[in-house]
């Protein structure tokens, strides 16, 4: 029997949500200080008035004051799917008050697409856009890569963390609690930012030749894009902008780190090199990159669209990188990536369809899950070809030695064939309004892995459908489909329960 | 008469420089979409200078050039929310960039300029970029400062309902 919920489980949610909204509301001081240094007094008032929204909601939410305040897994789902709704809401705000957008619509598409770390932008206009807005849309893909809820860990977990902490679409705890865990994570991201940004801005300004305030500002934009796989740019040529192999490979190696998972990062801090590449992720990301590389530079091979190997291979190597990390920054324009038909579109699509490790920041259906689809059809190609009672290994390394379980693998596959539906969904909405289905399939799996790479489909004529497609796929991508799940389900009980 | 008309013909060719002759006027929409039809050719194009001025080590100076909507009808002066920009990177010697109005951002409107230079698609001795490398430029519109005032009604929301928040929370912590 479907159970209803009673007024303490929403009291509850609220309670959480509320929790989360003040943290927002504190992490937004940042772009409001930023307008206020950069007098940047239009977007000051506009950030003002989010921060207003947020800890308005913050209050109210705490105010419910619930009876018992332990989070089941259902609320705790629950709330990861509100969050990742209503942050992205109020967060449109400035972007919207910006007038930089057609539609009120398109300004929500730019606040999820950051918080979701997508990357696809239907901004107009966005090189005489202000700084404070700039460094807002990039703070969201920041925050949105580490995770809100992850941010709202670090300060409080209470009982419960441990759903919130899965529910958005983390399925390893790599420190005992989840507080500690969460905090680690953000040391990681810290020690990334100072380096990262350090790096960058350095080849901005003594290579680049910037001012030393446009190289920093520079930096800080292609780090928080880089490291979060989000793929924003404060130009409007993305990384094809600072025309540079030494800029264009620190950022390659921003991207990387993103798109390892923070227990690969953990190895590598503890020095567990052996333990780094004995990981069935590392491997599998290892052999898709190869693969999808390959495949992208034979197909432009083919194309004859490049006269020196050099420039087809810087070329194609960071574009392979940057949709298969799901960072979606670009050194060629739209126009040109559409030319790319043949094998080296499908080098492209693959490499963003197959996305980076779990537990990063980078969407798809993730490199454990190719790992442990591949290696559960191996075992079953070696079972057959066994005697009948011969016991085939189900192991497999993964921050220590773990199974292959028959549940395993059927969350493995399910999870990985609703990222396949959720493909062609958007394909097949773009192609019912007359969208060839090369770039219908394209747009579509840039959106749902949240990767950002797009051939010209995004922008504000597409139709209003369209982009509410794009906006439900960025959306189920990130969260990797159970907490939007628990939420549809809570809500069809609160109707129809008893 | 004719061969005084003739030769006066002839004088003129000649004297025309020959980039004119095989200049080709075109848009950076027209560079974006058909890069290569355009390659290796010398091209003249209309565009506001934006972001940046890198002046290089090796001589050169990069920035972008934009040719969208935005260049005819900026969005701060009235011009709709049309898309995003088109643009590309232009590149051309520091002593020929001279002492140029700074470029297109939040607080200005870069020069608008037209220029003349070669189409270089997937330059092979830049590893592939495409750029367009400047010869000669004339400056049409100088670049200008670009104001926007706050927005008073948004700022007293704001201060509104953050006042509002902090009421609720010192009522909340009283009870």
């Amino acid at each position: 029997m479907l159970i209803r919920p009673v007024s303490n489980d929403y009291r509850v949610i609220g309670f959480y949500l509320g929790r989360i909204f003040l943290v927002v509301a504190g992490a937004s001081l940042l772009p409001l200080a930023w307008s206020a240094i950069a007098r940047e007094w239009h977007p000051f008032g506009s950030f003002l008035l989010m921060i207003g929204l947020f800890a308005f909601l913050g209050v109210m939410g705490i105010g419910l004051d619930p009876e018992e305040t332990k989070l089941n897994w259902s609320h705790g789902m629950v709330v990861v799917a509100l969050t990742w709704l209503i942050v992205p809401i109020v967060g449109a705000v400035p972007l919207l008050l910006s007038g930089h957008f057609a539609y009120p619509i398109d300004a929500l598409f730019d606040a999820l697409s950051g918080l979701t770390t997508t990357g696809l932008s239907l901004l107009g206009d966005v090189d005489h856009l202000a700084s404070s807005l700039n460094f807002w849309r990039h703070m969201l893909q920041f925050l949105g890569g580490q995770g809100i809820i992850l941010a709202a860990l670090s300060i409080f977990a209470g009982t419960g963390g441990i759903t919130l902490y899965f529910g958005e679409a983390r399925d390893e705890r790599i420190l005992p609690s989840v507080t500690s865990t969460a905090r680690f994570i953000w040391a990681v991201s810290v020690v990334h930012l100072i380096f990262g940004v350090a790096a960058l801005g350095i080849v901005g300004w003594l290579v680049l030749g910037f001012d030393p305030d446009r190289a920093l500002f520079h930096g800080l934009m292609t780090f928080f894009a880089g490291f979060d796989t989000g793929g924003f740019s404060p130009q409007s040529t993305s990384v094809g902008y600072y025309h540079s192999a030494i800029f264009e490979a620190f950022t390659a190696v921003l991207m990387v780190a993103g798109a390892m998972s923070f227990g690969v990062h953990y190895a590598l801090w503890r020095g567990r090199r052996r333990a780094v590449f004995a990981n069935l992720e590392t491997r599998t990301i290892m052999a898709t990159f190869g693969f999808t590389m390959v495949l992208t530079l034979v197909g432009l091979a083919a194309t004859g669209l490049f006269s020196s190997a050099m420039g087809l291979t810087r070329q194609g190597f960071f574009q392979v990188l940057s949709a298969h990390t799901g960072t979606g920054f670009a050194t060629v324009s739209s126009a040109e990536l559409a030319q790319w038909g043949g094998l080296a579109f499908g080098g492209i699509a693959i490499a963003m369809a197959l996305g980076g490790m779990g537990s990063s920041t980078a969407g798809g259906v993730k490199s454990l899950r190719i790992g442990l689809t591949i290696k559960a059809v191996m075992n079953q190609i070696r079972q057959v070809l066994l005697p009948e009672h011969a016991v085939v290994g189900t192991a497999y390394y993964q921050t220590g030695r773990k199974h292959l379980t028959p549940n395993l693998i059927q969350s493995v596959m399910i999870i990985s064939l609703l990222y396949v539906a959720l493909y062609l969904l958007g394909a097949g909405v773009g192609m019912a309004y007359g969208i060839p289905l090369q770039d219908a399939l394209f747009e579509s799996v840039s959106a749902s892995a949240n990767v950002g790479l797009s051939v010209g489909v995004t922008s504000p004529s597409m139709p209003f459908l369209l982009k509410a497609v794009y906006m439900v796929q960025m959306w189920a991508g990130r969260l990797e489909f159970v907490a939007i799940f628990s939420l549809l389900g809570f809500l069809y009980a609160s109707v129809r329960g008893k | 008469m004719r061969r005084a008309v003739l030769f006066a013909s002839m004088v003129t060719f000649l004297l025309l420089p020959a980039t004119a002759l095989a200049t080709e006027e075109t848009t950076v929409q027209e560079l974006v979409n058909n890069s290569v039809a355009f390659d290796g050719l010398q091209v003249s194009v209309r565009g506001e200078l934006v972001g940046d001025y890198g002046y290089r080590n090796d001589g050169w100076m990069w920035t972008q050039l934009n040719g969208d909507s935005y260049v005819n009808a900026p969005l701060r002066e009235e011009g709709p929310a049309s898309g995003g920009n088109t643009g590309i990177g232009v590149r051309m010697p520091v002593e020929l960039a001279g002492d140029l109005d700074p470029p297109g951002r939040y607080r200005s409107r870069g020069p608008v300029v037209h220029v003349v230079g070669t189409w270089k698609y997937h330059d092979v001795e830049r590893q592939g970029e495409s750029y367009l490398e400047v010869e000669s430029f004339t400056v049409i519109e100088p670049g200008r400062p670009l104001e926007q005032g706050p927005n008073w009604l948004v700022i007293v929301g704001g201060v509104v309902l953050v006042g509002a928040a902090a009421l609720a929370w010192r009522l909340q912590s009283d009870e």
